[in-house]
């Protein structure tokens, strides 16, 4: 039985790609089949056109830094490599804070701390980190950080800053995960803009110490820096 | 070639081969860049742990929709993210656009992000990334004809809109 108009203008608005016998049949049966073939795939290359979007050039080496870290199939040598980089993290921790002196401004050390790990931590950074973690970092820095804060936060792990220890944490914002550094116990020119490797970073100063929001060029930093001023609550004794 | 080294090769192929379709698919469901790129991220992030659980690289494809699907659901649906300005995102088209075909993409661009879920999401796999009507059955759990009839309404839907949008110029508001 062949395919009546209706059907086959069906056919062609669920397909309009569509070559199997039977369509093609139908299409050379009458000029309007022809002509409705036609039109649906001209309407069909302006819809492949218009969602043709370029990706952002950097996605595909963020992917590919992925295959840097461990896999599953690893998982039974997980205590063993945890021991092992405890030791090799603390080793090298002793090193970097041993080192922390060479850095002449808060800019070069940001430049040098997130050129060692910056990117990777943040194509890491996939789950929402549990509140008590978090808690438990910021206590050691004698620091807390309310909902509006914990809630973005993706990663958080100490890091060495310019004097002692701080935090590194990844956020998600609107625009993207950006990275946060908090610098307990150094102070910084407030407002100031920092660029380095085509990032840019916001130093504010905090009640105690000072933050870095550190975002890609295209990234407004700035944003961030109310919420990460009434977020960080520093300087807290006994927390 | 060690079984590390082979691993890290399989995973980078699959990123060459699908992230930009992925990235595209993603933009398209979530209407925003910067989210599209996490969720492209994470979506490989989550294949390169799981990547020794895909047998046979022919599903690679699916196997990766599913994946960025379940985050979407997961992450993003429970947020509204703002819409990107499409215009800011650039587009793959080499040559510059006639006025008149602009303003035909931008409509269309409108008209695909006001569908609905469950017209948008079969015709993104058809265009975005060629699937048959049979795999987006299987892809999306429903049966066949069901496909059909959403690919036809999706199609319809948008042509309506455009039209509305042409008239009302409503387009312009949001591009």
């Amino acid at each position: 039985m062949s395919m009546n108009f209706s059907e086959f203008k069906k056919l062609l608005g669920a397909d309009p790609l569509n070559r199997d016998p039977e369509t093609l049949r139908a299409r050379n049966s009458a000029a309007e089949f022809e002509a409705a073939a036609a039109e649906a795939e001209a309407f069909e290359e302006k819809l492949q056109s218009a969602l043709l979007v370029k990706p952002p050039a950097d996605l595909l080496s963020n992917i590919k830094a992925i295959s840097q870290q461990p896999a599953n199939k690893r998982r039974n040598w997980l205590p063993l490599a945890l021991a092992a980089s405890l030791l090799i993290s603390i080793g090298a921790v002793t090193l970097v804070w041993n080192q922390s002196r060479q850095w002449d401004n808060v800019g070069a050390y940001l430049a040098d701390h997130y050129s060692h790990d910056g990117s990777k931590l943040v194509a890491r950074a996939t789950e929402l980190v549990a509140q008590k973690d978090i808690d438990k970092i910021m206590a050691k820095l004698g620091a807390t950080a309310d909902e509006q804060l914990s809630d973005r936060i993706r990663l958080i792990k100490f890091c060495p800053t310019p004097e002692g220890r701080g935090a590194h944490m990844v956020v998600s914002t609107e625009q993207g995960p950006m990275t946060i550094i908090f610098m307990p116990e150094t102070r910084v020119t407030d407002g100031e803009m920092v660029e380095f490797d085509q990032m840019h970073a916001m130093l504010v100063n905090l009640e105690h110490g000072s933050a870095a929001i550190i975002g890609e060029q295209g990234q407004a930093v700035e944003n961030l820096q109310a919420m990460i001023r009434n977020s960080l609550k520093t300087g807290l004794v006994g927390v | 070639m060690t079984n590390d080294t082979e691993r890290t090769a399989r995973f980078n192929e699959l990123a060459e081969a699908y992230s930009t379709d992925l990235y595209r698919y993603g933009m398209w469901i979530c209407g925003n860049d910067a989210l599209a790129k996490d969720l492209v991220q994470e979506t490989f992030l989550r294949a390169w742990r799981a990547l020794d659980s895909l047998k046979d690289i022919k599903a690679a494809k699916s196997w990766l929709i599913t994946i960025l699907r379940r985050e979407y659901a997961r992450t993003f649906e429970r947020k509204v993210p703002k819409f990107t300005d499409v215009d800011k995102v650039v587009v793959a088209e080499e040559e510059e656009l006639e006025p008149d075909a602009k303003v035909e993409r931008d409509l269309l661009r409108n008209g695909i992000l006001k569908l609905e879920p469950k017209y948008r999401d079969p015709l993104l796999l058809q265009v975005v990334f060629g699937h048959s009507c049979e795999e987006i059955s299987e892809q999306l759990g429903i049966s066949k004809s069901a496909v059909m009839t959403q690919l036809f309404r999706a199609r319809e839907k948008v042509k309506r809109q455009m039209q509305k949008d042409g008239v009302t110029g409503n387009v312009h508001e949001l591009f």
